[in-house]
């Protein structure tokens, strides 16, 4: 389906990444919720199953009933009741246990319904640490040539401690920050080096060091943009998941 | 009795000059887009000339239409022009404007709804009825005079998770309607309705039944093909020849981690041909066999009819999202020829029936996996356009790379991992549909462009950059010949029309609707 399901590192600040709230809502109602669980299973578990996504009865939290449900409206005369035309026998629990059991169900729809959304905030760096620090190492210095433009005691001191895991592994997918450097020459001859502020296929704008910024026609003047993340645009065709993993490996020794 | 009822009818209809007589769509005047695609091909080719490669530089604006719609989606859907009048929405809203102008006629606003509000594509129209399908799953009938509700159904429960962002496609008196939701394991269906009374004419299902056909590419004795996916969120094409529907479905569902949903998944990301008038399947193809990218195959299936390696046949071209063309014959869905219109990592090559093989060691992984393109795909919803006069199918890909996590512990559910693009460059491509190869590329800019394309007998393809230039391009070499900056992502596709001898070109900017036209002192 279309969805925005990534973000776009040249186009989206850097703090923007990964940074979505997720499993915020833990805490509240948790305990009426395990608790829930626990009266769920000893009393639905057998038919709907023990996550209450179905067996030999149905899938409950893909139901329209317990989606409309507020406060058990709905779920509470279900269970009180029964539904003897369709072999489930009414069960005549204590109102905290029913209203237990419609906690725990609106918990669990809501995590069937967000979860794996979103990348998790923390992702855990063992599903990451896959590769091998040391054929990291070998291609840092070797056919990943980083070690051109990189140094692990110069911009990469210290790299694993000012990253997390997973912003760590995406800058190495590909980083994000650095900006096209344009330089402009019009037809007297003058040039004008600076930060690329806007470009399109008409027009391109950079700031000076002075923090203006001057706009072009470019059909009007001469213009070069140097992209420092070219080579990197070209290392996505070469990489291998393992460099990937491996060089990862290797830059969270890096701390 | 009914035969009076229907004689009243007709002349009724015979009377009022504003209806749209369902048979118009088969062969659309210059004058109107009477449907999504503006005919049943899917081409969104227009034979108009009046502006063209020797002119297009002169193109100014005729009228813009503001919709105040200051924090939605922005405007996505393909006007309808019928009778001077054009109808166009954005998801709670319907607006019917005067095509020669651009005053207001009438504005519908749907009530507050918990439906996604992502997008909304479009309308269906026959006779005085508009069909308009809600962010929370509705169809609902317009009076196209008023924007009065004439009558409203649910398609999907929102509850579940559905939403809709569709345009209706109108076949005689059927009303297709497709539905969107991939989060929540919902499966995907087409209903066709009773175009006068909203009464459910048939319901064709994308998922099989156990026994059914299909059912076999599913595991046995579980509930995943139940929760499969498969939704058909794009408005499809008709041959009224073959008397043929061609749908594109989406993915299957847990979407990025395919592990509980071994086999194929029929008939998720397929093309189907279907009968219009009783819903039953006459043909499938499947374009992303058990997918784990979330490349649906709900790209416009244009139909040509044309020279296919020295063999005339009636065709079926779908760029698809996971970066293939495929050439299929429309009567059997026989594939021709599969091949990558975009740069694309994530197969080993064809089947022998044309089905892309996907590479194991591309599938989405908890360490993350660097695959080519991202989950939006080489393309995605933009419609795209055939040319007759150049053979050449203009479509909106993009070249990108995304690291593809599948991260769920326990059973997978709804997504089942996410990815994230690393880098993204959109173009405008001129695809030869006999080699697949591009004739052209103009590059369109970094990010994600979601214009669609128009093309036209003067020469030229109309569409828009990722900044939001609306462009014109020479349909031969790609070179811009005009442009303009609407203030916001062009992301309405663009139609062409002519009215009262003028020609214009018609694309929405954010929330607001521009028409283009030729300075009246030129087209004299």
């Amino acid at each position: 389906m279309f969805f925005i399901s990534g973000i776009l590192l040249s186009l989206i600040p850097a703090a923007l990444l990964a940074q979505e709230p997720d499993d915020i809502q833990q805490g509240q109602g948790s305990a009426t919720v395990t608790a829930g669980k626990a009266q769920f299973q000893q009393t639905c578990g057998f038919c709907h199953g023990p996550d209450a996504r179905g067996a030999s009865g149905p899938d409950l939290l893909r139901s329209p009933l317990v989606n409309r449900d507020v406060n058990g409206n709905l779920i509470g005369p279900v269970i009180r009741n029964g539904r003897p035309e369709k072999g489930m026998p009414a069960f005549q629990l204590p109102d905290a246990d029913i209203s237990n059991i419609v906690q725990f169900l609106h918990a669990e729809a809501k995590t069937a319904a967000s979860v794996a959304q979103r990348i998790p905030r923390e992702y855990p760096l063992e599903k990451l640490l896959v590769g091998n620090a040391e054929q990291g190492k070998t291609y840092f210095y070797g056919a990943g040539k980083c070690s051109s433009c990189h140094s692990v005691t110069g911009d990469l001191a210290h790299i694993a401690s000012k990253y997390k895991p997973f912003d760590l592994q995406t800058r190495i997918a590909f980083p994000s920050g650095a900006k096209p450097v344009v330089t402009v020459e019009d037809s007297s001859g003058k040039r004008i080096e600076g930060e690329q502020v806007y470009a399109d296929e008409f027009t391109v704008t950079l700031r000076d060091k002075n923090r203006w910024t001057h706009t072009w026609k470019r059909n009007s003047v001469q213009v070069k943009i140097r992209d420092p993340l070219a080579e990197h645009e070209s290392l996505l065709h070469t990489y291998t998941d393992q460099n990937i993993h491996d060089l990862f490996a290797y830059l969270e020794t890096l701390k | 009795m009914i035969r009076v009822f229907s004689l009243f009818l007709l002349s009724a209809f015979a009377a009022s000059a504003q209806g749209l007589d369902p048979n118009a769509i088969l062969n659309p005047p210059n004058s109107s887009w009477p449907s999504y695609n503006g005919d049943y091909s899917g081409k969104r080719f227009s034979s108009l000339r009046q502006i063209n490669k020797t002119n297009v530089e002169f193109l100014a604006m005729a009228w813009a239409f503001q919709t105040d719609v200051s924090t939605g989606p922005g405007l996505k859907s393909t006007p309808l022009l019928v009778n001077g009048t054009l109808y166009f929405t954005e998801p709670d809203d319907v607006w019917a404007v005067d095509a020669r102008t651009g005053q207001q006629v009438w504005h519908y606003r749907y009530h507050q709804n918990e439906g996604l509000h992502i997008g909304q594509r479009g309308l269906g129209m026959y006779k005085e009825k508009l069909y308009f399908e809600t962010p929370d799953a509705h169809l609902l009938c317009l009076d196209a005079r008023t924007g009065e509700v004439q009558w409203d159904v649910v398609l999907a429960d929102v509850k579940l998770g559905y939403w809709a962002t569709m345009a209706p496609l109108v076949i005689r008196n059927h009303v297709l309607a497709g539905v969107s939701g991939d989060f929540n394991d919902l499966h995907g269906f087409i209903d066709c309705f009773d175009a006068d009374t909203g009464k459910l004419q048939w319901k064709w299902d994308a998922l099989p039944k156990p026994g059914q056909p299909g059912s076999d590419t599913w595991p046995a004795n579980t509930d995943a093909m139940q929760h499969g996916g498969g939704m058909t969120w794009v408005t499809g094409t008709y041959d009224p020849e073959l008397n043929l529907l061609y749908w594109g479905t989406a993915n299957p569902n847990p979407v990025l981690n395919g592990s509980t949903r071994p086999g194929d998944n029929l008939f998720t990301c397929s093309i189907v041909a279907l009968n219009p008038d009783t819903g039953k399947l006459v043909w499938y193809f499947q374009a992303s066999p058990h997918d784990v990218h979330d490349w649906d195959a709900v790209q416009t299936p244009v139909l040509v009819d044309g020279d296919f390696h020295g063999q005339r046949r009636k065709l079926l071209l779908q760029a698809s999202r996971n970066g293939y063309l495929f050439v299929l014959d429309r009567t059997n869905g026989k594939a021709l020829s599969s091949t990558p219109y975009e740069q694309i990592n994530w197969t080993s090559g064809v089947d022998s029936i044309g089905r892309p093989v996907g590479k194991r060691e591309k599938y989405p992984t908890a360490a993350g996996t660097l695959v080519e393109p991202d989950a939006i795909g080489a393309t995605n919803w933009m419609s795209p356009s055939f040319n007759p006069e150049t053979g050449l199918l203009y479509v909106d890909s993009h070249d990108s790379f995304s690291l593809y996590y599948a991260f769920s512990t326990g059973k997978p559910e709804g997504f089942g991992g996410r990815d994230l693009t690393v880098s993204s460059h959109c173009s405008l491509r001129a695809i030869d549909y006999q080699t697949g190869k591009s004739k052209w590329v103009h590059e369109l800019g970094q990010g994600w462009d979601w214009a669609g394309v128009v093309s036209t007998a003067g020469g030229l393809v109309f569409s828009a950059d990722v900044h939001g230039n609306i462009l014109a391009l020479d349909a031969e070499t790609g070179q811009t010949l005009w442009h303009a900056y609407g203030g916001g992502p062009a992301q309405a596709p663009p139609i062409t029309y002519e009215l009262d001898g003028r020609q214009y070109v018609v694309v929405g900017a954010h929330g607001v609707l521009y028409a283009f036209a030729l300075p009246q002192k030129l087209v004299r």
